[in-house]
């Protein structure tokens, strides 16, 4: 029992580092209409900056914060090539980001050479209920919920953040009312840059990352972000945290080596339910 | 004779002259240039005219590779195991075709890449694969007797696949199947009213440049006489979706031109990449950087002709976008 408590507990910190890859997706992908493939970049960039910091001798938190705005920057840069010059389309931006990905790659080559990099998060281990877990773990899962309600209070709250609702429901009707759709979109990305860094910055004590690491991140972001059909975050993040415990529990239980398959399968699975539910029309249109 | 027919007959001549005044190293470019123009004919076919977007085409040749190596490792003639290559990889893309191609735009490429990566993972895990090791002392191509000894040998058989492939494709566009693969690439909906059957012709497509991507596959095996998994990375993939979309999607040439280019450049880099005084990483770097680069420069700033299918596929969305 406490066994499982264990992997549930690992697992929803897991699920939690995915749900903020993909919730920078949905952001995204909610205003502007582009899957952002460089996603799982962004949380490689704020990793690897996070760990040469502290090898750097800069203090914990500041490195940490730097990381994170060194990711929104690489996001808002990734955006004005993905959707800064006008009239390029969805799947267009799609294959722009494609290659933003990969010259991340020779950057971060470059910079930081081609081996997997850590960096020390928190130390020890507290026991739950019996169960040993990771400080670090119950770190990502409480960062992984304020942010969460941070996003939300945002959306919900302020001016900016329903100025981007509007866009991502309406982008003509929000043109209208004079909002300017594309600064909103480099916003957007902005902020998907942020919630990667995030993502990185969480990850990187718990396993290693390389330059090559985003293509792990962004199809398990993707594969929770499926699930809420790549709009709606509250159905990204419980389908986060169920990839994070689907994942954990197949490698505990023994399946380790098949974690990979057990979340694309599921990925794939849920892609064909939804589309073979839904008509033909409305997917030509939206 | 029309003068498009000289320039064709004439590069075809020299193209097939070239082998024998190459070294070992220029016949290495040939053949590699030769198979990814194989793989590039398939991709521009599935994405300029089926409108389908593969990010795992790499997967078909991992699957064309893996066919002719396990078939000539236990013992089948190395010609069976050439065309059986083609043949399994079709009959992949079917199976998998038939659940995935519900799928389209962003969630079609994410599950061929999701294909591709568990395919990988399980030939890195299967006993019969070789696991991460992969396969080793794969015999050299013969038919009968003769036993493959020299590059050239594979460099006219890579010639003799290019024009294979080239000829097929050529006669599926001509054919009606391919004005109706053209159809129901601007709108899936108007093809089916006037009568397509859009299911079947896109899963055909799909197979067909399986299959090129296969039998590409299949020579690599022969040629480099060992695979493994991580002789298919996702980064091949996206290599082919760069050559399609550089050389123009939808055109036959266009996807020969591009893998020309692509290979041709991201060659002369590395040459220049492994020179004395350069650091150890610049071959990797420059040609992420060249793969990077190339392809986000012709996608923003040469749309039209390049890639006309696929905006052309999200046409209803960019009326509803378009003053964005």
């Amino acid at each position: 029992m406490s066994a499982f408590l264990t992997y549930l507990l690992n697992g929803l910190a897991v699920g939690s580092a995915i749900a903020l890859v993909a919730s920078g997706l949905v952001t995204i992908h909610r205003v502007t209409g582009v899957v952002n493939f460089a996603q799982g970049t962004f949380a490689v960039i704020a990793g690897l900056c996070t760990s040469s910091l502290l090898g750097l001798g800069f203090p914990h938190g500041l490195s940490e914060v730097a990381a994170v705005l060194a990711a929104a920057l690489a996001g808002l840069l990734t955006g004005l090539a993905a959707i800064g010059r006008p009239g390029t389309t969805p799947l267009s931006s799609l294959i722009v980001t494609l290659g933003v990905g990969v010259l991340a790659y020779a950057v971060e080559i470059v910079l930081w050479g081609d081996q997997p990099r850590s960096a020390p998060g928190l130390a020890g281990s507290v026991t739950l209920a019996g169960a040993r877990v990771q400080t670090q773990h119950l770190l990502v899962i409480g960062v992984a919920a304020a942010t969460f309600a941070l996003l939300a209070l945002f959306f919900g709250r302020t001016y900016l953040g329903k100025a981007l609702t509007a866009c991502a429901s309406d982008p003509y009707a929000a043109r209208v009312v004079g909002i300017d759709t594309r600064r909103m979109g480099l916003l957007a990305f902005a902020l998907g840059g942020l919630l990667g860094g995030v993502a990185g910055v969480l990850v990187t004590p718990l396993r290693p990352i390389s330059f090559d690491t985003d293509v792990t991140l962004i199809v398990n972001g993707f594969a929770a972000a499926v699930f809420g059909a790549l709009t709606r975050p509250v159905i990204t993040l419980a389908g986060a945290l169920l990839l994070g415990v689907a994942e954990t529990m197949a490698a505990g239980y023994g399946y380790g080596s098949h974690q990979l398959e057990v979340a694309l399968g599921l990925m794939l699975v849920v892609m064909i339910v939804q589309a073979s539910r839904r008509p033909a029309i409305s997917q030509e249109r939206a | 004779m029309t003068a498009r027919t000289w320039i064709v007959a004439g590069l075809a001549g020299l193209t097939l002259a070239l082998p024998a005044v190459l070294d070992d190293s220029a016949l290495a470019v040939y053949v590699l240039l030769g198979l990814a123009a194989m793989v590039t004919v398939g991709v521009s076919l599935l994405m300029g005219y089926a409108g389908q977007v593969s990010l795992g085409q790499g997967a078909f040749y991992a699957v064309g590779a893996y066919t002719a190596a396990l078939l000539a490792l236990n013992g089948v003639p190395p010609l069976v195991g050439l065309l059986a290559a083609p043949v399994v990889a079709a009959l992949a893309a079917l199976v998998i075709g038939t659940p995935l191609l519900r799928l389209r735009g962003h969630h079609l490429a994410f599950a061929t890449l999701a294909t591709q990566l568990i395919l990988l993972s399980l030939a890195g895990q299967l006993e019969f694969t070789g696991g991460d090791i992969g396969l080793q002392g794969i015999p050299q191509f013969g038919v009968g007797s003769f036993e493959a000894g020299g590059a050239s040998v594979y460099a006219y058989l890579t010639w003799a696949g290019l024009a294979l492939v080239m000829l097929v494709t050529h006669n599926v566009i001509a054919s009606r199947p391919g004005r109706a693969l053209r159809a129901l690439a601007t709108s899936e909906i108007a093809a089916a009213s006037a009568g397509i059957p859009v299911g079947r012709y896109k899963l055909v497509v799909f197979a067909l440049s399986a299959a090129f991507a296969g039998l590409a596959g299949g020579i690599y095996c022969f040629y480099t006489g060992y695979v493994a998994p991580g002789s298919f990375p996702v980064l091949l993939s996206i290599q082919y979706i760069v050559m399609a979309v550089v050389g123009g999607l939808g055109t036959i040439w266009g996807a020969v031109a591009g893998a020309a280019a692509i290979t041709l450049l991201v060659q002369g880099l590395d040459r220049l990449a492994t020179l004395p005084g350069m650091p150890a990483y610049a071959p990797g770097v420059l040609s992420y950087a060249v793969y990077a680069l190339v392809l986000i420069v012709v996608v923003l700033f040469l749309p039209r002709g390049l890639v006309p299918a696929v905006s052309g596929r999200l046409t209803g969305k960019r009326t509803k976008r378009a003053d964005r």
